[in-house]
């Protein structure tokens, strides 16, 4: 689907025909996945599962037909960021009473698990033989095992797309950073975009040292918007300063000022470890080297600082590139492309695209779906009855 | 014999408790293996020196330093902030280029070129301090003992245990080949300093609160 001018590669429009038959497994898939197996019967059940599936196929299809990846991509994780913390939200006071995990729920291991976490659990299981995170193993809320499994798909299939496409947190500070127009810091030392690297260390070690999760404990951000420990001692309370301070720091003010998402970029331990991920996953990022003119576009948008001067001169970027498609999207000379490791770098962009974007968008709506769903059925809940639970 | 094997069992806990404090360095400093190993030794050097201190300390107040809790909390403290500050001295001022922090910096160079074996053997003396569970459990053992040399004897033998488990340590120079490295190092070792410095903190809040 493309017109060749000179050596320069245009896409073309794809037909509404070809469109819709390269949609329709995504919505046979989207249809299960979301009805799980059968129709429900409540009237506010059944309005969340036809809007959701309207929304997420619309964007899939939009993807196709419009042939725009981050555009559609970034509409729909922000969303499922959004619903997620209602979702979630609204789940713990349900449950508990109160987003704030108290320490006799600490002791029972009933606390949610989540992928950030992971790296800090490698080196406490090697050398202890137990997960430190106080979470259930099987059959609860977000638990262990299922969080696992689904990560390990998700790595093996996307790599690091994982944090554009299957990180619940990513679209808050995703869609923070599209709120202005122009940025207002230009220039970043290109020193910090090592320091998730270092907070990985830093926590991975601790972690192994004191056999908890020092990450949890000390620097997450989204606990702000998720669940906190009671504070119930002035060291839990400079834990709470921190997770705000981090919070409106790196997701809110910095993604608005740079227009980059600072917390995944410059430092969540989870997508510095994720990158070495990419490295045995077959999709990635390239630019094209006869038809780059070196505008430099690719490098100003990146989300992630991804795309460097130097790794432009390479054809590549970094492994740190969360295949968002936001450059791919923005290059004025179609030069960036998805590709597929091992292949010729011309000539099959739109099936690399499709091969990518078919698992891709999979991952999205199995995380998003449940989330968006209950959100609009609380919310519908909130407009009818004046209360989400 | 017993404080050797006490060390053998409890080496790789001992190993999880330095580890944060010497591996961020070597990374920061960049340096080959056999560096490393000399490195390693500093470092291990300034543990002895710690574990040799504290045996006789331990022995001087006549075996009451577990009861003492108040004195123990500032021991600890006193020496979590000494390797605070050692690390967020060598993560912040120890670069090449200017700064606000100048003068403070080139202090710093200055002592680094007068004896470059200084800082490892300070952040070695510093974790030797710690009251990590197998130091604890050494404690424990030593107060059984009666006379100084048995006491120093036991934690010399105990260090000699546990430093079996750093003999793999010095292989981190082999990565020497990664230039990110120095820089993720610094930066963590950095960030480090600042855990250690508010533990340090708060356990002499602790400490003087009981005294």
């Amino acid at each position: 689907m493309t017109n060749k001018t000179k050596g320069v590669e245009f896409p073309t429009p794809v037909s509404l025909k070809k469109t819709l038959l390269l949609a329709l497994p995504m919505m046979l898939f989207t249809f299960m996945m979301l009805s799980a197996g059968k129709m429900p019967t409540d009237t506010n059940k059944i309005i969340s599962l036809a809007v959701t599936f309207i929304f997420v196929n619309t964007i899939f299809f939009l993807m196709l037909y419009r042939e725009k990846t981050d555009k559609y991509r970034a509409i729909l994780f922000i969303s499922y960021a959004v619903c997620f913390v209602i979702s979630f939200i609204s789940n713990l006071i349900e449950i508990r009473g109160s987003m704030a995990i108290s320490q006799e729920n600490l002791l029972l291991c009933k606390t949610p698990f989540c992928h950030i976490v992971i790296p800090m659990t490698i080196i406490p299981l090697a050398l202890s033989k137990t997960i430190i995170f106080p979470g259930t193993m099987i059959g609860s809320f977000a638990s262990i095992a299922s969080m696992l499994i689904i990560w390990i798909g998700a790595s093996l299939a996307l790599g690091r797309g994982f944090c554009g496409w299957v990180c619940f947190f990513g679209g808050l500070d995703d869609g923070f950073s599209r709120i202005f127009r122009k940025p207002m810091i230009k220039h970043i030392n290109p020193k910090w975009h090592y320091l998730p690297f270092a907070v990985l260390l830093v926590t991975a070690l601790t972690s192994a040292m004191l056999l908890t999760p020092t990450y949890c404990e000390w620097l997450c951000p989204y606990k702000t918007v998720t669940e906190y420990v009671e504070v119930t001692s002035i060291k839990i309370l400079i834990q709470t300063i921190i997770f705000v301070a981090l919070f409106l720091g790196l997701v809110i003010i910095l993604p608005m000022l740079t227009k980059k998402r600072t917390q995944c970029g410059l430092f969540c331990p989870f997508g510095a470890f994720q990158s070495f991920t990419n490295k045995i996953n077959p999709f990635e990022i390239r630019i094209n080297q006869v038809t780059c003119v070196k505008c430099k576009q690719c490098i100003r948008i990146c989300p992630v600082f991804s795309i460097t001067e130097e790794t432009l001169n390479t054809g590549k970027t970094r492994f740190t590139c969360i295949k968002c498609g936001k450059c791919v999207d923005a290059c004025p000379k179609g030069a960036i492309c998805f590709h597929v490791k091992g292949t010729p770098l011309t000539g099959n962009a739109d099936t690399f695209r499709l091969l990518f974007l078919y698992p891709a968008f999979l991952f999205l709506v199995t995380m998003a779906g449940s989330n968006i769903q209950d959100a609009i059925i609380r919310i519908i809940r909130l407009i009818t009855t004046g209360s989400m639970f | 014999m017993q404080g050797f094997l006490l060390g053998l069992s409890n080496g790789l806990v001992c190993v999880a408790y330095c580890a944060p404090v010497l591996v961020p360095y070597m990374l920061g400093e960049g340096r080959g293996v056999s560096q490393n190993i000399s490195l390693t030794a500093q470092f291990l050097s300034g543990r002895l020196l710690g574990y040799l201190v504290f045996g006789v300390i331990a022995w001087g107040i006549n075996k009451t330093i577990l009861e003492a809790l108040g004195c123990r909390e500032l021991i600890i403290g006193g020496a979590y902030i000494v390797l605070s500050v050692s690390l967020i001295i060598y993560s912040f001022f120890n670069v090449r280029t200017s700064c606000a922090a100048e003068h403070i910096n080139r202090y710093f160079n200055k002592v680094k070129v007068l004896s470059p074996s200084l800082l490892p053997v300070i952040m070695g003396f510093a974790t030797g301090l710690n009251f990590c569970p197998p130091f604890l459990l050494a404690v424990t053992n030593a107060a059984a003992l009666d006379g100084l040399l048995q006491s120093l004897l036991f934690f010399f033998m105990f260090f000699l245990g546990t430093s079996l488990f750093f003999i793999p340590v010095p292989l981190i120079g082999m990565l020497r080949g990664f230039s990110a490295l120095n820089t993720i190092g610094k930066i963590a070792a950095g960030l480090i300093g600042i855990y250690y410095f508010y533990s340090g903190i708060f356990l002499i809040f602790g400490g003087i609160k009981k005294i």
